[in-house]
Formats: C-alpha cells, sequence, structure tokens
C-alpha cells in the first residue's frame, strides 16, 4: 500500500460523508460518516432496522440516498446506477437465477462485460493492443507422452475475442468487444474451485443446498473482480455448522482475494469472528467502530456493551477523577475526565472478575447459581444487592460467600446516554397534557414549585399567580423509575414497543418506541420481550416540567434534571 | 366415521364432475363413431370430413387467425402486464381493472359495434377485422397469467443481474422474460385455444365470409350432429398433445401459469 499509492491514491477505498436515506419520512439512515480503508474486512453490526442493510444498498446503489456522498475511490457515485459501480453484492436470498445452471449464473456478469480495445494501423499493418485484466493463475491438467498426468499452472488465456476491423491507415478506432469465450470459461471454472463447487457447473441452481447455493453466489460475485465485495448477511439462512465453516471459508477468501469486504450481519459472534473493522449501528447511526479488540474491549456505551458478548453493566457514580462508586461499593479505575458525581454506566465483562476470599476484594457476594460452560463456569453472584455475572475456570458452589475484585484497567466507564426522559409536550389543561398523542393526567400542586390548585373552579396559581396552562408548550420530565410499564395498552395514555433491554444487574432499562418514534427509556423489574407492545403509565405527580414560558430560569422545577 | 364423513362432502363435486364434465365428453366421442343412422362406424365420419372440400380452407384460416391473434395478443398484452406490475403505475389496482373491464360487457354487443365502426369507416371485412376481433376478446386472457407471473417474480433477481452489470433493458431481457415464460405460455394458450374454436366473432366482423373451426361445426350442426362430433373430437385431441408438449418445455418451477 505505501509505494503502490503514487498517484494520490488514499488508504480509503470508500467514503461515506453525511449519508442518510429516509423513507417514508422516517429517518432510516441518518447521516452516517465512514471510511473504509482498502483490502480490509468491515462489518456492519446491528439489530434489525439499524440501518445497515439500507447502507449496504446504498453502496451497491438500490437505493438512493437523500443525503450525502459516496465517494469510491474519490469519485462520488452516489447517482450511478449498480450496474456501473465495480461493486458486486451477495444477496441474503442469494437471488440466484433460476432459470440458469450454476455455470451460466457465476458467467453472467463477465458475458455483459464489454472492453474497450484500441486498434492501430500503423503502415497498412494491424496492431492489436490489449489491455490484459488481472493476472489470475489457472490450473491446467496436461497429460504428457508417457501418459501421465500432471497440473500446470498457466496464465489466464486472452481475455477478448479478436476481431478484425479494418481501419484507415493510422486511425485510431476504438471497439467495444466482449470478452473471450474460453476466457470467461477459465474465470468461471476458477470461481467455483476458490468456492469449493468444481464439477458443479450442469447442476441447476435449485437443486443445491442452502450453502451450496451460497457458494455459487459468492463466485458469482467474485468472479468480475469487484473492487467491493458486498454481503448482505450471507450466512443467515445456514445452520450453526455450516454458517461456522463458511465463517472461516470467507475469511480466508478475503485473504486469498484481496479485495475490500463489506459485511452486514445482526450476529455479533460472527462478526468478532471475521472482521478487521467492526462498526455498531443503531437507529440510523453509527455507535462505535473500531477493531473486533476494541469494540469488545472498550465498549463506548452501554448499548455496545450490551450488544457485544456477554458483559455486567450497572449504574454507577464517579465521584472524582479515578474512582467509581457502584454495587455499594466504592473501586479505583483509570477514566478521568468526568464531572464530579455524574452518573455513569459501568461495564465489566463477566471474565474480568477476580474471586477471592470473603473480606479480601473490593464487594463481597455469594454465588447464586453455577452452570458448566466448556472452557469455564459461568456463575451468578448477588453482591451489594446487584446480580452479576461471573466466568471463572473454577467452580464456586451457590451458597459459597466470596469477595470480588476487578483490575482497574478492566473497569469500563461511560457517559450515560440518557439520565432521565425529557420530552416536548403541549398541555391541553390545566391537570393534563399531550405527550407523543397520549394524555397524562398530572397533579399540578405536586409538580410546580409554589402551586396552589383549585380543583373546584380549576384555577391553578404558581407563586401567588394565575396561570393557565391549556396550550402552552414546554418540556417534561420524568424518572425511568417512575414509569409503570402494562402489557394492557388500552390502559396507559401512550403505547410503544420494546426496541431493546439491557440488565442493570437490578433491573433491566427498557428502550419504548412510541408510535411517533419517540424513545421513552423505563426501569423495570420485569423482563419484557423485544417487540412487546406495552402501555406507559405515570402517577401524576412524578412530572417535572421545563421550557415554560411563564417560568424564569430559577423556579423552573425540571431545571435540575435537564442539566 | 369421519372418514367417511369427509368422503361425502366430495360428492356434489363428483357429481357435477360426471354431469357436465365426463358425460359431454363421452357423448362426443359417441356421437364421432356413429353414422347417422346410429350404427358405429370407426372411421367414417373422419372420412367424410377429409373429402369436405371447405375444411381445409377453414383449417388454414383457423391456424392464420388463431397464431396471429396470439402473437399481437402477446406484443400488446407484455407490455401492458409488465407495467401494471409497477407499483407507480397500478398503486390502487384499478389500471388492471381497466384493462379487464371489456371482459364484463357482453362480447356479442362489443363485436357488433365494432362492425358497425368498419363499416362506418368503410373498412371492408375480411381476416383483418376478424383478427381485429379477436385481439379486442382475447386481450386480457393475455394479460392476467402474464401479469401474475411477473409479479410473482422477486425483486432480488432484478437486483442481482444489475449488480452484476446489466442495464435495466438487458437485465429485463436476461431475466424478467425468461422467469415470466411459464405466463407467456398459458397466455398463449388461452388465447389461442378459444380464438380457434368462436363462431360469433368471425361470422359478424366478416360477414360470414370467413369460416373458423368454430363456424365451421356450428354450421354443421344441424344437419350432421355426427360430424361436428368428429371434428371436435380431433380437435380436442390435437389439443391435447399441444398441451403436453409445452409443458414438457414449461416445466412449471415457480408456478404462475393458469394452466
Amino acid at each position: 500500500m505505501e509505494e503502490k499509492n503514487k498517484n494520490n491514491q488514499s488508504d480509503y477505498i470508500i467514503e461515506l460523508n453525511d449519508l442518510t436515506k429516509v423513507y417514508d419520512g422516517k429517518t432510516v439512515v441518518d447521516h452516517i460518516n465512514l471510511k473504509i480503508k482498502r483490502g480490509q474486512f468491515v462489518t456492519l453490526l446491528g439489530p434489525s432496522g439499524c440501518g445497515k442493510t439500507t447502507t449496504l444498498r446504498m453502496i451497491a446503489g438500490f437505493e438512493k440516498p437523500e443525503e450525502g456522498v459516496i465517494s469510491l475511490e474519490g469519485k462520488d457515485i452516489a447517482d450511478l446506477p449498480p450496474y456501473k459501480r465495480p461493486v458486486n453484492t451477495v444477496f441474503q436470498k442469494y437471488a440466484l437465477f433460476p432459470h440458469l445452471n450454476v455455470y451460466k449464473n457465476i458467467a453472467f456478469g463477465l458475458k455483459l462485460k464489454k472492453v474497450e480495445v484500441t486498434k492501430k494501423t500503423l503502415g497498412g499493418k494491424e496492431v492489436k493492443k490489449l489491455v490484459n485484466m488481472a493476472y489470475m493463475p489457472v490450473e491446467q491438467k496436461v497429460v504428457k507422452k508417457d501418459g501421465t498426468e500432471i497440473v500446470k499452472t498457466v496464465p489466464f488465456r486472452r481475455a477478448y475475442q479478436m476481431m478484425t476491423v479494418t481501419t484507415k491507415k493510422g486511425v485510431k478506432k476504438i471497439k467495444k468487444v466482449n470478452l473471450y469465450k474460453k476466457y470467461i470459461d477459465d474465470k468461471v471454472k476458477h470461481a467455483l474451485k476458490i468456492v469449493g463447487l468444481s464439477d458443479y457447473e450442469d447442476r441447476d441452481v435449485n437443486s443445491l443446498s442452502g450453502g451450496q447455493q451460497q457458494r455459487v453466489a459468492i463466485a458469482r460475485a467474485i468472479v468480475n473482480e469487484p473492487q467491493i465485495l458486498l454481503l448482505d448477511e450471507p450466512l443467515g439462512a445456514l445452520d450453526l455448522k455450516m454458517r461456522q465453516e463458511m465463517q472461516l471459508e470467507l475469511k480466508s477468501m478475503h485473504k486469498k482475494l484481496g479485495i475490500t469486504f463489506i459485511y452486514v450481519t445482526h450476529d455479533q459472534e460472527e462478526a468478532l469472528t471475521m472482521s478487521d473493522t467492526i462498526v455498531v449501528m443503531k437507529d440510523g447511526k453509527i455507535c462505535q467502530e473500531g477493531t473486533p479488540i476494541e469494540i469488545y474491549n472498550e465498549p463506548t456505551s452501554a448499548y455496545v456493551a450490551d450488544f457485544i458478548g456477554e458483559s455486567n453493566i450497572l449504574d454507577g457514580v464517579m465521584p472524582e477523577d479515578k474512582k467509581v462508586v457502584f454495587a455499594g461499593a466504592e473501586f479505583e479505575c483509570v477514566d478521568t475526565g468526568f464531572a464530579p458525581n455524574e452518573e455513569v454506566d459501568v461495564v465489566i465483562r463477566p471474565e474480568d472478575w477476580v474471586i477471592k476470599r470473603e473480606g479480601n476484594g473490593i464487594l463481597n457476594g455469594e454465588i447464586t447459581g453455577c452452570m458448566f460452560r466448556g472452557v469455564h463456569y459461568e456463575m451468578t453472584c448477588m453482591a451489594g444487592g446487584y446480580e452479576l455475572i461471573l466466568h471463572n475456570t473454577v467452580e464456586y458452589k451457590p451458597g459459597r460467600k466470596i469477595g470480588l475484585y476487578v483490575d482497574p484497567e478492566n473497569i469500563q466507564i461511560m457517559h450515560k446516554e440518557h439520565v432521565d426522559n425529557t420530552l416536548p409536550v403541549r398541555f391541553t389543561s390545566n391537570t393534563t397534557f399531550d405527550l407523543c398523542g397520549g394524555v397524562y393526567e398530572f397533579r399540578p400542586a405536586a409538580c410546580f414549585e409554589g402551586s396552589e390548585y383549585d380543583e373546584e373552579n380549576d384555577v391553578l396559581k404558581i407563586n401567588g399567580e394565575e396561570i393557565v396552562l391549556k396550550g402552552k408548550e414546554g418540556k417534561v420530565s420524568f424518572e425511568f423509575e417512575s414509569i409503570d410499564m402494562t402489557d394492557d395498552e388500552y390502559a396507559a395514555p401512550l403505547a410503544g414497543n420494546v426496541e431493546s433491554m439491557i440488565y442493570k444487574g437490578k433491573n433491566y432499562l427498557v428502550d419504548i418506541k412510541t408510535d411517533n418514534n419517540t424513545h421513552i427509556y423505563a426501569d423495570t423489574e420485569y423482563l419484557w420481550d423485544k417487540g412487546d407492545r406495552v402501555g406507559i403509565k405515570v402517577e401524576g405527580d412524578k412530572f417535572r416540567f421545563s421550557d415554560l414560558d411563564f417560568m424564569t430560569g430559577s423556579d423552573a422545577a425540571g431545571e435540575k434534571e435537564n442539566a | 366415521m369421519r372418514n367417511t364423513f369427509r368422503k361425502m362432502l366430495a360428492t356434489p363435486y363428483a357429481l357435477f364432475m360426471a354431469l357436465f364434465i365426463i358425460l359431454p365428453i363421452v357423448l362426443i366421442a359417441v356421437y364421432a363413431f356413429m353414422d347417422k343412422d346410429g350404427a358405429f362406424t370407426l372411421l367414417g365420419n373422419f372420412k367424410d370430413l377429409a373429402e369436405k372440400e371447405a375444411l381445409p380452407k377453414v383449417i388454414k384460416n383457423s391456424v392464420i387467425a388463431g397464431l396471429s391473434t396470439s402473437v399481437i395478443c402477446l406484443l400488446i398484452g407484455y407490455p401492458i402486464a409488465y407495467y401494471l406490475t409497477k407499483k407507480e403505475f397500478n398503486r390502487t389496482g384499478v389500471m388492471i381493472g381497466l384493462f379487464l373491464v371489456p371482459m364484463w360487457i357482453n362480447f356479442l354487443l362489443r363485436m357488433v359495434s365494432t362492425k358497425a365502426v368498419f363499416t362506418a369507416l368503410n373498412i371492408p371485412l375480411g381476416m383483418g377485422t376478424v383478427i381485429y376481433g379477436l385481439c379486442y376478446e382475447f386481450l386480457p386472457f393475455m394479460i392476467m397469467p402474464i401479469y401474475t407471473t411477473i409479479q410473482k417474480i422477486d425483486k432480488c433477481y432484478i437486483e442481482g443481474a444489475e449488480d452484476l452489470g446489466a442495464t435495466p433493458i438487458k437485465a429485463f431481457w436476461k431475466v424478467t422474460v425468461p422467469l415470466s415464460m411459464p405466463g407467456i405460455i398459458s397466455g398463449m394458450t388461452m388465447v389461442i385455444i378459444p380464438s380457434i374454436t368462436t363462431f360469433a366473432v368471425t361470422e359478424i366482423l366478416s360477414n360470414g365470409k370467413l369460416m373458423l373451426l368454430g363456424d365451421y361445426i356450428y354450421s354443421l350442426r344441424t344437419y350432421n350432429l355426427n360430424l361436428a362430433s368428429a371434428i371436435s373430437l380431433a380437435l380436442m385431441v390435437l389439443l391435447a398433445i399441444s398441451m403436453i408438449i409445452t409443458n414438457k418445455f414449461n416445466k412449471d418451477e415457480n408456478g404462475g401459469g393458469i394452466w
């Protein structure tokens, strides 16, 4: 990469700048920026609906971005149709043409390819100039005179069909010609060999197993020597064993071919095994980008930590630099730069807990469960009121009292993404407001400081001044704990679908997406399932309001939470 | 118990089949091998047919009319069916309805009015006008099966082709057309068979000058039901053979065709 890039070529083969895609008013991909290095295996990782497939489809050309630039080798290709882009895709459903056999499926792209040939006649002599395509050796069986067969490596045959064109003296003529048949033949056979399906040329694609179809789909893409190979959850339809095998094969193919792979998956294990770089996405945005080791060891948010591998995610407070309090104990850590007493998320991987004798660690706990997991034991432990997961090669029986210690470097501390729910509201009366289309009742006397409410006459006085709330707009804040989730959506003013849950040792932090795509976070002891329809109930005295026009800076009750 | 009850449920259908499908076929077969006096004759009726002077011409006309109708219907119907599958063109399904509405209007009425238009325009009635009428009549039968097969083609095949470097036009010829073959074949059969055996269209639109097989059978019905049966039987056998052949070529992989 060092000396080859003389002509200003950057290390990045493709750059996405501010890329945005909107479907029916919903932003699926939200101003993402991504640079991908030449020859890398990059994985876009995230749950379904996070925009990873849409991003891939924009690179392939099937979707047009509303905004942004996709620059391939420095050229913007965002408006180029898919057939003009030097990228090929392996589709989730394979998309093998059912009316063509394996050979014809793979040769499809090559047969369409046209190559420019320059022909010159100099002094009546015809000179054919052929620019050879990427050199790929091919193995040929040669039968010797004495009957023994040897395998010889020979370069590819001529790539283009020779055409005799009569041209005038000295006049250059450029002609587009098809690839030479024999050349296509060699390439197809070579591609089949790479995917391990030699001798399958004449098979009907419908007669192949899922794994074999997958291989044909890969062969069909790589035979065109794309600059970037896009893979859209290609292993999703395969069973576990096959999937693991194909993971290794894809990785070795990537090494052999040396082209850039962009891989989309929701399987974190797959991403960790195969990638050079992982890009974790959520809600159309990139959460974190890094090597698998970085992503695993230094997640930058609770979301990433939870999504990648097992982890203990706990609420903590940082009283000062290099000190963090969680699960009722103070730990040393290496993080600095947080505000004093800032609420943080603390992530500790289960294998990072050091188990000591009771009293010798920082935290004391009791083992509550133990499971053999092959290489290690997976144990649950109650400590300081929190349930922790520990991995250890030594077995500790349930009931055993232990001390726990963590190396400061293994404590990963992150800013909290949200401290409470703060959302815009519009009041519909002195005791009700509209939040995302749901009408909540509240007790003004409890929610506004220094207020009096006369129920009979519907008169609200704040600091002695009468105020009519109807029609006013502002912000409401309420704590995660104040939400009561119910499975009867009609029993609550507002309903939504459970998007994700993170276990915090004591309770679950649930992300509920309402019908107008607002996220509301709730703390709950109960386990909900992704996609569950839930009603969001909040007691009338748990609201704090802010940003209302009659409020001055000092007596805005919601001010504290907003800070 | 349960089983016998279930079998009983099929009785109405079995009766219907016996009465309206099997019995008529048997009757046609019986009549075809019977002479005027009701005596059995193996080839007598067919021999008579072969001696009819009008028959070769009728067959020739039928072949010309049937083939050209189905080809014209394909050329007109395929693009229509293709565009109807496009969402932006047929968002509410109204367009497809518009193309099928002519089927709801009595076809005799349509033919008579078409004839009136031709005469008003001083266009001589003949083979051309007959083919026009047949196309008018049977175009929906071409559109429907092609529409359903194209609609069933997964969009990922087209995307796959474009990804591999095919322009939209190339992708159409190399992927959409081959994958809609079952629809094309059933459309062709659905047009060619009824257009050969129809009778009113030719009579109206050629003023009785032209005769197709349907008209010929119709003309025989009053004085020789046996000959009519013989032609029908021969036609049936021919159609069965052609159907078997097309099915051999068109191993229905994805379903789609109506036949």
